[in-house]
């Protein structure tokens, strides 16, 4: 790995530094700093072209078919990276703003520790998180520190859980302009209920005028007239308040103010469990005074929001900064990010892509990048990326621009947060050489509009066929080539597997593939279309049954089409074998219309089959 | 660390055994005032130690109170006791606890009666507990939820997740260690069967390959050779590629004259098997995982055919070996509820029927389907439970001893045992009539402590255990009469109270270990009619309970219904009047469903039935959504999720007729959970009925 050290103090901050045994130092945030922090993080984003991310989650997949693999489709994909998204939680955040001019890279590397506190009691951020024992272990084989992320670390709440905290702040909160077309028709009662109101509201306005007016009286006779007339004061504003019982007359007060919209501001007065409690009008005095309580207003909830906020507000510069993020575990950590900062992940693949892409337009795979430069390489593990990239020459000088905190030895925390440099690096580096190499006409094309292609990974339709074949083990094949067997009587190698198949149909005189995808379940691959359709037919047909294959299936053989694993997928039945999943698909009676029912293509490769002695 | 703490050794000169009671107590109060208390902390470091000094002070204990910490305690709101909770519904979402939420620390505190100081003696031990996975072909990924209040919870009490992660004591439950037996054994009975399939498979296509098998070829012919005609052979090996990572080395393996590989890939050591296959009959390729270093891969030299299969024999049974002593170390905290177990001793605990499902479900098996499967299978682990807590609110005396303050475990503690809790006023002549009871870590025995603000499981068992022998001492237990040979178990006096927990506390209701019965014998019953009650979720989310009582009882009546109960903010339970009434709304809702005409909007009921998606159910289907393992955290989500839309269209037929019906057809659609929650359906009705 080519790394060099400058020596050379960068202008912007003021101070590089390098940790032994080619560490970087990290800022580590934590809620003690992070309000202090967060200017820097502001000018480090303003400072910065890229900014590279890495997260460290409490878990990834809990079976082995969750994972996601050769066989998924765009749509199966993001399901379970969605799974994995809503399950786990997200406790570390490493963010490395980056700026790269020739071969100088500049990062400003950050590490945050993140964890959920419900500080509302209601269940936000997160009511609960699955874990994952093996994870945790190996996360503290690395040496981190749960006790710092629990106790200290950074509470968020996403976009959508603010706006429904607000009514549980207590805070009262300026009504919405509403509509003034009324969505039902008004009832009797209603026109009883609001001419009640209105009277009410007149007289107490009245009487707020002639107090407005009558400004010699002493404060003995206000609070007098104060008792009598039952008005209240908000702040030194006097105020009416009108209990309601449902958000139908609340709606209906509203629209009933407007004739008062002058001098009258409604607020909305919040019951514990959720709804509106009453309805408060407040008497302004003047117009001035109107937009100075309406700022007022609008400050008590920005701090608030703030505060509830936590370390969204980083998600939030980020998002507002416009620039391109890189991230390694692009379909992963995105879906993350957009679970426990955006809001609920959508149903399937498109509306997350316009969901995401209206926060983040650019968002770079640096695994897809890799694979067009480096076809071979494995992104998964940083360090032998980078030594892969070794054989072109492309020397990136790393700069660390933001000041870590002092490193002491005995810390050893302090070196969280070192995957989000190492894919800035990792990134420069193929941007180095794919500069220089221009003879390609693929990377001519990436140069053209290299971030905004590379977005399409994840939401590239099962029409776009225009990836390419990336080694001799690897062919598209259509999705509906596929068929997922299951309930073998014993167990049998793949290789064993193949033969039996062989024997038990005609299909099998043709080439096909099998490979297990876990333990319980293998999948068999036709290179044509035709005879998955011919085989699925001849398992569930009684009098096709014959011979070997009728005495596997006697033996309790099943088998579908990949339509059921994708609608194992959508229903969600994550079990631990893909076997049960399959079989529960089949029983369920759902028959809502797939949404994504076009065959689509996959790559299919054996190096990207699980083996499932690996697991 | 925690863990390296080394007690105070002060208190060893404060006491000489001999030393009256009440000396003891003065010079101890002089002397130890901010004495942290004692706590003997368990990581696996000195789990092993601690386990075996555990044994006897086990088998001499007269009781032993337990006491766990879990990262969580509902998994969704809805999860917790709720008002309309009938038991079985209860049983279901303690089960569900367990299930999700991990133990990260167990307190286990014996009490053994010295009546030579007229005392008890108490052994505090806290336990770290972390489910870490120990065996590596043991393929189910463990998962558990954590709760993030409790989480902050633990926090508070400065709980130590470093310690837990990092060093906690992993295990395996009696189920799980079955499994793990069953897999090594068929992992190693097909081990023959699939490496000869594998070597035959491979072909050598590639040209690297060829020229390194042909290399190999040459190396091991050469040193066969050399072995043969009792040459030196060389012990280093540098002809193979100077200056590489490989090498090859001769030594013993089990008295036979070996080859030991080292630095080859996986690739490289098959090449080198198909080679042995094809060329050498009398060399045997060997890998053996040592306990101790990684794995090793060796080429044996055998004398003959025989000598052979013994070789493989004696490598295949070593293996084995390696596996079950694995598996026998995976174990690990297992050991120490064996050990209760086996021991038969009173259990204390306060409170503590999560406790014994969490136990159950991680040291026995997977938790019985219901409450009665479950009362049948714990008996015969655990014979004799006591609860603190039932003690304190079910005995009259007690309950008035308390003065009506809190039975919460510390409020408990206080009020019960003040002599221990501050021990410094202990001269206090009124308090010394109370139990003494004595700490004892690492054989130093201590009376004096300050508790602190801490909150851990083995302090917390101490308390419960404190509070069991104070509850003893006032029902008329005299310590000072009784020998070894009673047993506290079948104390008249206690009988009543053993083996009876709080199924919920909130409610009241007990579960009895011995019969299965909640309630039984004159117990506090809080009773509904679970029949009379309705359902109903995905209302519009501002309709509140009464609301939705006032328009129910525009359709039925203003007596119809007797209380809207909120569930969470998306579901509410409505108790009706009768049952007819249940039938008759559950009808109505389908038939204003079903048609789009003028009436079903002026309805009364449309306004809870507006946006169409409302759902409704008898109180079984609530049941149901409880047996799920799924947990949503609204409930009209869980419900969605769980698929109990059939039921809120009845069939118009009769009551009965109609709970037949909706079953089959839940049988027909639904998953396998649902399948096996029907089974245990059926079985509960039968019992009933008997």
């Amino acid at each position: 790995m080519q790394r060099r050290f400058l020596s050379s103090i960068c202008a912007t901050a003021g101070n590089s530094k390098t940790l032994n045994q080619g560490r970087w130092s990290v800022k580590q945030v934590k809620k003690s700093n992070f309000h202090v922090t967060l200017d820097k993080i502001r000018a480090s984003i303003d400072s910065s072209d890229f900014i590279a991310l890495s997260l460290q989650n409490t878990g990834s997949y809990a079976a082995a078919w969750h994972r996601v693999s050769a066989i998924d489709t765009p749509q199966t994909s993001y399901l379970k990276a969605k799974y994995a998204a809503e399950r786990y939680q997200i406790l570390q955040f490493a963010l490395c703003p980056f700026s790269l001019q020739g071969s100088k890279l500049t990062v400003h590397p950050y590490n945050f520790h993140l964890f959920p506190r419900d500080e509302l009691k209601c269940g936000m951020p997160s009511y609960s998180f699955s874990c994952q024992a093996s994870r945790l272990t190996s996360m503290a084989r690395e040496g981190f520190d749960f006790n710092t992320c629990i106790y200290e670390g950074i509470s968020y709440l996403s976009r959508a859980q603010e706006s429904a905290s607000k009514f549980l702040s207590g805070n009262p909160i300026l009504a919405d302009p509403i509509a003034v077309s009324s969505s039902s028709p008004a009832t009797v009662a209603d026109t009883v209920f609001v001419g009640r109101i209105r009277s009410r509201v007149k007289n107490w306005r009245k009487s707020c005028v002639e107090s407005s007016i009558k400004t010699g009286d002493d404060d003995l006779v206000s609070s007098l007239r104060r008792l009598v007339l039952g008005s209240e004061q908000y702040g030194s504003r006097l105020c009416l308040t009108i209990d309601v019982c449902s958000e139908r007359q609340v709606q209906l007060i509203l629209e009933m103010l407007t004739e008062f919209s002058e001098d009258v501001v409604p607020l909305l007065i919040a019951s514990k469990s959720r709804g509106t409690q009453a309805v408060r009008t407040v008497f302004m005095s003047s117009k001035e005074d109107k937009d100075l309580f309406k700022r007022e207003l609008q400050d008590l909830e920005n701090k608030e929001n703030r505060r509830v906020r936590g370390f969204r507000e980083v998600i939030d510069l980020i998002s507002s900064s416009q620039k391109p993020i890189i991230s390694q575990n692009y379909l992963s950590d995105l879906t993350s990010i957009h679970a426990k900062f955006l809001g609920p992940l959508p149903a399937n693949v498109d509306d997350f892509s316009s969901s995401l892409s209206s926060a983040f337009p650019n968002v770079v795979d640096l695994s897809q990048f890799m694979k067009e430069i480096s076809p071979l390489s494995n992104i998964s593990n940083l360090p032998a990326a980078m030594s892969s990239l070794n054989r072109f020459f492309a020397p990136v000088d790393v700069e660390v621009a933001n000041q870590g905190s002092p490193v002491k030895l005995s810390e050893s925390y302090q070196s969280h947060g070192q995957n989000a440099v190492m894919i800035s690096q990792l990134f420069a580096k193929l941007r180095t050489i794919q500069k220089s190499d221009l003879s390609t006409e693929d990377f001519q094309a990436l140069a053209s509009d290299e971030h905004e292609s590379s977005i399409t990974s994840c939401s590239k339709n099962a029409g776009d066929e225009n990836v390419k074949v990336w080694s001799k083990n690897s062919r598209r094949v259509s999705s509906e080539n596929l068929v997922f067997i299951w309930g073998l009587a014993k167990k049998m190698t793949a290789a064993n597997l193949k033969n039996a198949l062989q024997k038990s149909h005609p299909v099998f005189a043709q080439e096909f593939d099998v490979k297990y995808l876990d333990k319980s379940c293998a999948i068999v691959v036709f290179w044509e279309s035709g005879p998955s359709e011919t085989f699925l037919s001849a398992v569930n047909n009684e009098e096709q049954l014959c011979g070997s294959l009728r005495e596997m299936v006697a033996e309790g053989l099943r088998a579908a089409g990949y339509e059921t694993y994708k609608k194992a997928c959508r229903l969600g039945f994550w079990e631990a074998d893909l076997a049960e999943s399959l079989d529960k698909t089949l029983e369920s009676s759902d028959t809502d219309p797939d949404t994504d029912s076009n065959p689509s293509e996959i790559d299919w490769s054996n190096d990207l089959a699980i083996n499932f002695y690996e697991l | 660390m925690r863990r390296h703490k080394q007690w105070p050794l002060r208190p060893l000169l404060a006491y000489s055994f001999c030393s009256s009671a009440a000396e003891r107590v003065s010079t101890s109060t002089a002397a130890a005032a901010t004495a942290a208390f004692p706590l003997k902390h368990v990581t696996r470091s000195n789990f092993e130690t601690t386990l075996n000094d555990l044994r006897a002070l086990v088998k001499a204990a007269d009781f032993v109170a337990i006491d766990l910490e879990m990262t969580g305690v509902t998994s969704a709101p809805w999860r917790d006791s709720l008002e309309f909770d009938r038991y079985d519904v209860r049983y279901l979402k303690v089960k569900d606890s367990a299930e999700k939420f991990a133990v990260v620390q167990f307190g286990v505190c014996p009490f053994r009666w010295d009546s030579r100081t007229q005392s008890f003696v108490s052994h505090p031990h806290n336990f770290f507990v972390f489910p870490r996975q120990e065996l590596t072909f043991d393929p189910p990924a463990h998962e558990f939820l954590c709760q993030t209040t409790s989480m902050d919870f633990l926090a508070k009490y400065q709980f130590d997740f470093n310690t837990c992660i990092h060093e906690g004591i992993s295990y395996l439950s009696r189920r799980q260690e079955e499994d793990a037996s069953k897999r090594l054994e068929t992992l190693y009975s097909e081990e023959g069967i699939d490496s000869s399939g594998e070597t035959e498979d491979l072909k050598l296509v590639r040209l690297a390959d060829v020229l390194f098998a042909e290399r190999m070829k040459n190396m091991l012919n050469e040193w066969r050779t050399g072995l043969l005609h009792g040459g030196n052979v060389s012990s280093e090996s540098p002809r193979i590629s100077n200056g590489s990572t490989q090498s090859t080395e001769t030594v013993f393996h089990h008295m036979r004259p070996a080859l030991s590989l080292k630095g080859f890939t996986s690739h490289q050591l098959r090449v080198i098997i198909s080679v042995l296959g094809k060329h050498f009959g009398d060399l045997v390729y060997l890998h053996s995982d040592d306990k101790s270093s990684c794995s090793q891969d060796f080429v044996v030299y055998t004398e003959s055919e025989s000598d052979k299969e013994n070789l493989m024999k004696e490598a295949k049974d070593e293996r084995k070996r390696v596996g079950e002593r694995k598996i026998q170390s995976a174990i690990g905290f297992r050991q120490v509820i064996d050990l209760l177990a086996s021991e038969k001793k009173l259990i204390v605990g306060h409170n503590c029927f999560l406790d014994i499902a969490h136990v159950y479900s991680k040291f026995v098996g997977p938790l019985p389907s219901t409450a009665e499967k479950f009362v049948a299978s714990i008996n015969s682990h655990f014979p004799y439970i006591v609860d603190t807590k039932i003690l304190l609110n079910v005995n009259p005396m007690l309950h008035q001893r308390m003065k009506k303050s809190s039975t919460s475990l510390s409020s408990a503690f206080s009020s019960l045992c003040p002599q221990i809790e501050f021990s410094s006023r202990s001269s206090d002549s009124h308090l010394q009539q109370r139990l003494k009871i004595d700490v004892e870590v690492d054989n130093i025995r201590c009376s004096n402590w300050n508790a602190g603000g801490k909150h851990e499981a083995g302090y917390d068992a101490f308390m419960t255990g404190c509070i069991f022998a104070q509850a003893c001492n006032h029902l008329g237990f005299d310590f000072t009469q009784h020998s070894q040979s009673d047993n506290l178990a079948h104390n008249e006096k206690l009988e009543k109270y053993i083996n009876r927990l709080y199924l919920s506390w909130t409610r009241g209701d007990i579960i009895d270990l011995r019969t299965g019965h909640t309630n039984a014998d004159n117990w506090r019953v809080s009773k509904f009619k679970y029949e009379n009650i309705v359902l109903i979720w995905n209302f519009p989310r501002k309709l509140k309970a009464r609301e939705i009582k006032e328009c129910i009882c525009k359709a039925f009546g203003s007596v119809s219904v007797i209380s809207v109960y909120h569930i969470d903010d998306s579901a509410v339970f409505v108790l009706f009047k009768n049952s007819e009434l249940v039938c008759d709304f559950l009808k109505l809702k389908r038939q204003l469903e079903s048609s789009d005409g003028p009436v079903s909007v002026l309805h009364p009921l449309s306004k809870i039935l507006e946006g169409g998606n409302t759902g409704a159910a008898d109180y079984e289907a609530y049941k149901e959504i409880c047996s799920s393992h799924i947990s949503e955290i609204l409930f009209s989500d869980q419900a969605e999720t769980v698929g109990v839309k059939s039921r809120t269209r009845p069939d118009p037929q009769d009551e009965t007729d109609r709970r037949e019906e909706s079953t089959v057809a839940v049988t027909h659609k639904a998953s396998d959970l649902i399948d096996a929650f029907l089974a245990n359906r059926v079985e509960v009705e039968t019992a009933t009925t008997n």
